[in-house]
């Protein structure tokens, strides 16, 4: 038996116990209680002892004071509720230090990423945006041509991407579509747009790749939460206050965040823009955004003349990052339970 | 793209401060990366998108300032001289490729002489962190950081045959590039040769033999149009990226190549003397004419959700260099200026009218539609599996995707398939997609083991990758738990999960053989017959293939299988007001029989009346039990919706479990 378990039983039973002698009302009672726990033959105390020999031989002895501890505990517990009944109350006796800490309680820690994603999509929710996901491993009609990315734009090339190996190869018509691990979440957007006519109000998150080298702010992997909305009168006003809306959430409530664009240039939006949210005193970089290309909604079988649409992708680490002071992005990979449990 | 302001006013009026151009700049396109003044001057660094090769020259940045302070252009005067003898009769140009090279231009100077520049065109440079060479190399850097077009120029006497081939590299071609390092080139790359050899790579360095030396007398100046795929997959290959380079590949615009070709040659001529000879060699493709796009003046509201006043837009498309060939009340038809290959389309313009008028004029605060969104089961049930696990002490891990080789054959749960390869790895050797996470998470432990951290509980929830012939990958999401604590704890906290998901289902544990495992610690988990996980404790060899020195037990748990069990709505069982009655039952069996099979006949014989049955305890004694017995005592919580349950009705429950037990399992009740 491990010792972790052994002293986990040990802590368990002194609880049980003292919990138990508190309680009893009567001597009959506590004389139930007294063989439960204390009993020669088969009081509890008695079989956990037993476990005792089953713990390794190194562990014996932390195991074995500690047992004699609990088995102090309880006798004592057992005393206390003697004089009670007896109509002595509680023992005034006995010293107790009210200082002492706490029996330690063990609460896990959830990633800082996931706590990140969580809060945005909750925020997301809350303004009508449904969470979706999609593979990882995309073909590079998805991933590129769907999205307005012909196959001379840099962003295909072989060195910027996880492309796979071998013959795998994506079914359908164009058997020949290479598969890759995605490089953006969009592709998810694609796979909706193409099951769902529109209205689409939706965000795709999860894992993107690209061959950067592992350093203080590059990592292969990282997390992309991308948002689109596509309906009949959907404009650049309705993106500029989605995104204004969700920094104002994400950064507490106050009607003095401000978003501001600047032109920048992305494949599958037009125009398109980098979105900034003022923040101590300057700007801050949120991430890309625009009005989703023709292209992109003709290639998913809508007519851009009937309908309109934004999409924006923001960075999960790096919003993370600014907001927990991680100065190095390998630390979120590294998963050293120090820097978890500050989570 | 670095810019100097002094070398910018020669183009513009900047009456305006350095921080109203950059904001002005930033807000309209060109982003600001930082400013850093030499000398007198101030090199401001701009970024360019790839969209926008007309911003990589200085005559293109002072266009946009022109635009948007509503000022004049001023482009330099070209006129030229030509007292030499005829192109024809000294040079000739061949274009085999013309697909990688839709236009070639060359002129001639003979009789230059060459020197250091003067300060003024060295102090351009410098600015830009431009290295000074001479005055004919620092000419042909000028007029590529003037115009964005890039030239080249070639010490003509040494250009074999007098003869410029633009061509198709043969298999095996060596070339010294002016860096003095030999190449070979990779096949199908475009260069540009004399009669004999590759005198320079098309578009991205020119040849160490023809490079303009201060012997250098006579000159070829070349300007042409390099297609961007070749120039970008040549510059990669051969790891020789160059402003050229950088420059074809986003496009040159495509009449600016003679006038960049005739402002060299001028500058030549005035700082380096010489005679140029009459007229210039031009092979060129036939260009593609530029479209007419139309613009629909309710496309502007509809897509930013403003309106644009249609004189302002006139004038915005016009002052960007579109010449106007329509306008009416509904549109404005337009023809882009031969920089602007990006203007293709009605939404490109909008762009334009977009950035110009500012985007600061979009509100923020338009009333959006509100409609309900949903949650997803799977997002549900994550998150219960998430809050199940952090209660019970665990961490969560985030691992990368990928794993090396040696690790795939570890531990195989669900595929002995072989796993997908990324064609580089992810991180150091990871280049296979991962089957499962214990491998992973054992090496995330292995970390924190070297860290000396004590408690190390982790999870992750995160996709396995299994192949699939003609599809996409099969992507399951698993939960993998590594904990320090034994088999009964984690087995502990996956029934915890199973309840917290989908209770009232059970989850089953099989024996599981496995290398990984320990001895007899493993086990196939399974919910209603479908196999959902596995759990164990790992192996001691298990652990020396991730160097961990403690044990550790895993466990991991197909999610979406489980998502198929859970049960997002709880309805509520009316509750029994009777007290319960309690009796615990101490079986000797065979070491053989299982508790899950005791447990089976205790729920069956127990029925509606048995509210819980909780194992306490195994007991072996040889000398009291005998050999190959051992003593299972178990509580059992009886309870009835109709009454109190008497002693007696408890008893005769127990006794009819006991003599089940003993009929079935051949137990027998410990006295």
């Amino acid at each position: 038996m491990a010792l972790a378990d052994f002293l986990a039983s040990l802590d368990t039973l002194a609880q049980q116990a003292r919990d138990a002698f508190a309680s009893a009302g009567a001597a009959e009672a506590l004389e139930a209680v007294r063989i439960e726990f204390l009993g020669a033959k088969s009081g509890h105390l008695r079989l956990v002892q037993k476990g005792l020999g089953k713990v390794d031989k190194s562990d014996k002895p932390a195991a074995g004071k500690r047992f004699n501890e609990v088995k102090t505990l309880i006798e004592s517990a057992f005393n206390d509720a003697q004089q009670r009944l007896a109509g002595g109350g509680p023992s005034e006796t006995l010293p107790f230090d009210v200082t002492l800490p706490g029996q330690a309680v063990r609460v896990g820690h959830l990633h800082p990423i996931t706590q990140t994603i969580r809060e945005m999509k909750d925020i997301m929710g809350r303004l009508g945006f449904t969470a979706v996901e999609g593979p990882e491993i995309e073909d590079d009609y998805h991933n590129f041509e769907a999205l307005n990315i012909p196959l001379s734009h840099p962003a295909r090339d072989p060195l910027d991407n996880f492309y796979l190996k071998c013959a795998e190869r994506a079914a359908g018509d164009s058997a020949t579509h290479p598969l890759l691990l995605r490089s953006q979440t969009s592709t998810v957007q694609i796979r909706v747009m193409e099951k769902t006519p529109p209205p689409v109000r939706i965000i795709s998150l999860g894992r993107v790749y690209r061959p950067d080298t592992a350093d203080a702010t590059h990592y292969p992997m990282f997390h992309q939460i991308e948002g689109l909305l596509i309906d009949r009168g959907v404009t650049m006003a309705d993106l500029k206050s989605v995104l204004r809306l969700f920094c104002q959430s994400y950064f507490g409530g106050d009607d003095q965040v401000h978003v501001r664009f600047r032109p920048s240039f992305f494949p599958f939006t037009e125009p398109s823009v980098e979105v900034d949210m003022n923040w101590q005193g300057g700007w801050m970089e949120m991430g890309g955004a625009g009005m989703v290309d023709p292209n992109v909604l003709r290639a998913v079988g809508y007519d851009p003349e009937e309908v309109t649409g934004f999409a924006f992708g923001l960075g999960v680490e790096r919003i993370c990052m600014r907001q927990h002071n991680i100065t190095d992005i390998r630390a979120l990979y590294q998963n050293d339970v120090r820097f978890l449990s500050q989570f | 793209m670095i810019v100097s302001w002094d070398w910018l006013k020669q183009y513009v009026d900047l009456s305006m401060s350095i921080d109203e151009l950059t904001d002005r700049l930033t807000l309209t396109g060109l982003n600001l990366e930082g400013v850093e003044k030499i000398d007198s001057d101030m090199a401001i660094d701009l970024e360019v998108t790839s969209n926008r090769p007309d911003c990589l020259g200085h005559i293109g940045v002072a266009r946009e300032v022109a635009v948007l302070w509503e000022q004049e252009l001023k482009k330099p005067a070209i006129d030229l001289k030509a007292t030499g003898e005829k192109i024809d009769d000294l040079a000739s140009v061949a274009v085999e490729c013309p697909e990688l090279c839709p236009r070639y231009t060359a002129r001639v100077i003979r009789n230059v002489k060459i020197g250091p520049s003067p300060a003024w065109l060295a102090d351009r440079l410098k600015s830009l962190g431009i290295a000074v060479i001479n005055n004919v190399v620092d000419i042909s850097n000028y007029v590529m950081m003037e115009s964005g077009q890039p030239l080249h120029t070639f010490d003509f006497a040494k250009v074999s045959g007098q003869k410029i081939i633009v061509r198709h590299s043969q298999p095996g071609e060596k070339f010294t590039a002016i860096n003095h390092q030999e190449y070979e080139l990779a096949e199908g790359t475009c260069v540009i040769a004399d009669d004999q050899h590759a005198i320079a790579l098309a578009g991205v360095m020119g040849g160490a033999d023809t490079e303009v030396s201060s012997q250098t007398t006579d000159l070829l100046i070349e300007a042409g149009d390099f297609a961007a795929l070749s120039v970008r997959n040549t510059a990669r290959r051969h790891n020789l990226q160059s402003p050229s380079s950088y420059r074809f590949e986003r496009g040159v615009d495509p009449e600016c190549i003679d006038w960049a070709s005739r402002r060299c040659c001028q500058l030549i001529l005035e700082l380096a003397g010489g005679e140029l000879a009459d007229g210039a060699v031009d092979v060129a493709q036939p260009a593609e004419p530029r479209p007419t796009i139309k613009l629909r003046f309710t496309e502007l509201p509809r897509i930013l959700g403003i309106e644009v006043a249609t004189e302002k837009v006139q004038k915005t498309l016009t002052d960007l260099g579109c010449k106007e060939t329509h306008i009416c009340d509904h549109c404005i038809k337009v023809i882009p200026p031969s920089w602007r290959a990006d203007l293709t389309r009605e939404i490109d313009l909008i762009e334009e009218v977009a950035r110009i008028h500012g985007y600061e004029k979009i509100p923020e605060d338009a009333g959006v539609k509100m409609v309900a969104s949903v949650r997803s089961l799977e997002d549900r049930v994550h998150d219960q599996v998430r809050n199940v696990l952090v209660a019970a002490g665990f961490d969560e891990a985030m691992t990368i995707s990928a794993v090396d080789r040696k690790w795939v054959d570890v531990f195989r749960p669900w595929s002995t398939e072989e796993p997908l390869v990324v064609s580089t790895p992810v991180l150091r050797r990871a280049d296979c997609l991962r089957q499962t996470l214990a491998p992973s998470l054992l090496s995330a432990r292995r970390i924190n083991e070297t860290l000396s951290n004590s408690t190390i509980e982790l999870f992750e929830i995160a996709n396995v990758y299994l192949a699939q012939p003609g599809k996409l990958p099969d992507e399951r999401r698993m939960l993998g738990i590594s904990s320090g604590g034994g088999y009964s704890s984690v087995k502990g906290v996956v029934e915890a999960i199973v309840a917290a998901v989908a209770p009232g289902n059970q989850l089953e544990a099989t024996l599981h053989d496995d290398k990984f495992f320990a001895s007899g610690r493993g086990a196939q988990l399974s919910l209603a017959g479908r196999q959902i996980g596995v759990l164990g404790e790992v192996s001691p060899w298990g652990l020396d293939q991730f160097e961990l020195r403690s044990g550790t037990t895993i466990a991991e748990l197909n999610l979406d299988c489980l998502v198929e069990f859970a049960v997002p709505i709880r309805t509520v069982e009316p509750l029994s007001p009777y007290p319960p009655v309690g009796r615990d039952l101490n079986v000797v069996f065979d070491e053989e029989v299982r508790w899950a099979e005791v447990e089976k006949i205790v729920r069956t014989q127990g029925g509606d009346l048995l509210e819980s049955v909780a194992f306490q305890e195994v007991y072996r004694d040889s000398k009291r039990l005998g050999s190959g017995k051992k003593s299972l005592l178990l509580s059992i919580l009886l309870r009835s919706a109709e009454g109190t349950l008497t002693n007696e009705q408890a008893d005769a429950i127990r006794d009819r479990m006991v003599a089940d037990l003993s009929q079935q399992l051949g137990g027998e009740l410990r006295a």
